[in-house]
């Protein structure tokens, strides 16, 4: 509440409630944009729970927003499951994954600690392509259906516009909940100095595990939510570069402040819809971009809207 | 009273063919201040992170409170008990996090926070974080810091870096203290007043084991000292005989001292 206040929340809220009928027109295109940003927030702040509380470097992220993607398509697509049971039983697998990984990788440190988190990405990869009679492999999985819960389906873009957003907010105010409450003091001590933590009771791995479960749960739902959305899973959307983009989001925004991380996915998800008229200059027009923030702003957007309000409030002190 | 709250006996340990320890056997007695000095290189520190868990020794057993705790976790211990600060101050400084935040770090063995605990039980965790939240502010004006709760740690003078560490290290309710060259760094009045500090540490009732070079603040405050030279016991006792004794003389204090002198 510190930096954005109680007015900030509600027209935040008003936004997200009123775009698809009126800056969204009802388009199925202008909701799609927002839908990709919502998923994309969740990945964010869920890496940002893990690299800017904990203090654990991944640069794997999209293994369990894969496992959550082709957990809910298989599932749905060649065993007629329903999509909610799907998406839980994604949940429940990337969780149990990240658990039996987690003692072992994040004891690793640093450059190891990349290494190993890159290597469970392409693990993951590897074994979609690989299992083609379960997965699709290189060439896809069609057809999955839309969301539905019993008695209601998603199937128009406007409805599933708002479910990807009460996830959203799901995600984002719990994450806040969480790093504002006595774990996250406990995370942020971890990440500070694990001996002097450990010399307070700290039980490090233990920490270091639940968070990484917590941050795998949150992108495995973002996984499920674009598999519903897309209706078609490929191997590239879930490679290391997704991984990297989502790294991108947390430094252009601001590393370890959940909002940062939010605000970075939704400028690097947006930003290709105004440069996408440079065509092939799109690419490199948003690498110039990307660095001169990264350069230039090392708090990131979030950093600039702090210091902004910083200002205003001293301003009106005067 | 005489019970003794922590017993270091035959400890060893090398590093790479160098004895850190050779075979330390003392005690320390519920209540007392005890301080543990010798030259540079004496295994005092080495011996700390042993007695905490943070190294295990090649040998030997260390008794707290009747346990051994030899191979047990450093948290594990802690949460016996055993509180401690370091020689090179260790403050948490990632994420903004002020001075009322590491003292609050001190608490974790009474919240033990969990993911469900926070986002379930919002209530009851609230509850406590209040009541971890007015201690954390009584240990901070216990050290005199109390104006400087919303300050980054790194941007406190080194001495009064030392006593924020020493607030978290009090927020544990340990029994046992152990103080890390707690006086290095500070001027002759922060001395003063960490003598005092010590005292009504004492009163409290905690157990302190000091690692100090500051022979004033040593021989006014300890009821025992115990001597290390070159990872070896060389001597120990009440300060007044240490003071006396012609090898802890030679070895490291090179003249007699008394409580008033202050050598060192």
């Amino acid at each position: 509440m510190k930096a954005l206040g109680k007015i900030w929340w509600i027209i935040l809220l008003l936004f997200i409630a009123l775009y698809p009928p009126t800056l969204g027109g009802m388009s199925a295109y202008k909701s799609g944009i927002l839908i990709f940003v919502g998923i994309y927030i969740i990945l964010a702040v869920s890496l940002d729970l893990l690299m800017g509380f904990a203090g654990q470097i991944s640069v794997g992220h999209a293994a369990f927003f894969a496992i959550g993607a082709y957990v809910s398509g298989i599932l749905t697509v060649k065993y007629g499951a329903s999509p909610l049971v799907a998406l839980i039983a994604g949940m429940a697998l990337s969780g149990a994954v990240a658990w039996a990984v987690g003692r072992p990788v994040l004891a690793l440190k640093e450059y190891y600690l990349a290494m190993a988190t890159l290597a469970l990405n392409e693990i993951i990869v590897t074994l979609i392509i690989g299992l083609q009679w379960l997965t699709g492999g290189a060439s896809g999985l069609r057809d999955v259906p839309s969301f539905s819960v019993p008695g209601f389906s998603f199937d128009n873009h406007v409805h599933y516009y708002y479910l990807v957003w009460a996830m959203v907010l799901l995600v984002v105010a719990s994450s806040l909940a969480l790093v504002r409450s006595p774990f996250g003091r406990t995370l942020v001590a971890i990440h500070s100095d694990e001996t002097a933590a450990k010399t307070f009771g700290i039980d490090c791995a233990a920490y270091k595990v639940r968070v990484y479960v917590l941050s795998a749960l949150y992108a495995s739902l973002a996984g499920s939510l674009f598999a519903h959305y897309m209706g078609f899973l490929a191997p590239d959307d879930f490679g290391v570069m997704t991984s990297i983009n989502i790294l991108v989001m947390l430094y252009l925004g601001g590393i370890g402040t959940i909002y940062g991380p939010a605000l970075g996915a939704v400028f690097l998800k947006l930003l290709p819809e105004f440069t996408y008229q440079f065509q092939d200059y799109e690419l490199l027009l948003n690498g110039v971009i990307l660095m001169v923030v990264l350069v230039f702003m090392p708090r990131g957007l979030f950093g600039i809207v702090q210091s902004v309000t910083e200002r205003v409030k001293v301003r009106g002190r005067a | 009273m005489n019970e003794e709250i922590l017993k270091v006996v035959d400890v060893t340990k090398s590093f790479e063919g160098v004895h850190a320890l050779v075979d330390v056997r003392f005690g320390v007695t519920r209540g007392h201040i005890k301080a543990l000095i010798g030259p540079n290189g004496a295994g005092k520190t080495t011996l700390l992170n042993v007695i905490n868990g943070l190294l295990d020794p090649d040998r030997g057993h260390v008794y707290f409170r009747g346990r051994d705790v030899i191979g047990m976790a450093a948290n594990e211990i802690s949460l016996l008990g055993l509180s401690r600060t370091f020689q090179l101050i260790r403050l948490f400084a990632v994420n903004n996090a002020t001075v009322l935040d590491n003292v609050m770090v001190g608490a974790h063995k009474m919240l033990k926070p969990t993911i469900s605990s926070t986002l379930f039980f919002r209530a009851s965790t609230a509850r406590q974080e209040k009541a971890v939240r007015e201690r954390a502010l009584e240990a901070l004006a216990f050290v005199g810091l109390e104006g400087e709760r919303d300050t980054p740690p790194g941007a406190l003078s080194f001495g009064n870096q030392r006593l924020v560490e020493l607030a978290r290290s009090l927020m544990a309710e340990p029994e046992l203290l152990l103080l890390d060259e707690p006086a290095s760094g500070l001027n002759d009045a922060e001395v003063e007043r960490f003598i005092e500090l010590l005292a009504a540490i004492r009163q409290k009732g905690i157990t302190v084991l000091l690692v100090e070079h500051n022979m004033k603040l040593v021989m006014n405050i300890s009821d025992e000292i115990v001597v290390l030279d070159f990872g070896k016991w060389l001597a120990e006792g009440d300060p007044a005989a240490i003071c006396t004794d012609p090898a802890v003389i030679e070895a490291y204090l090179g003249t007699e001292c008394g409580p008033e002198e202050g050598a060192g």
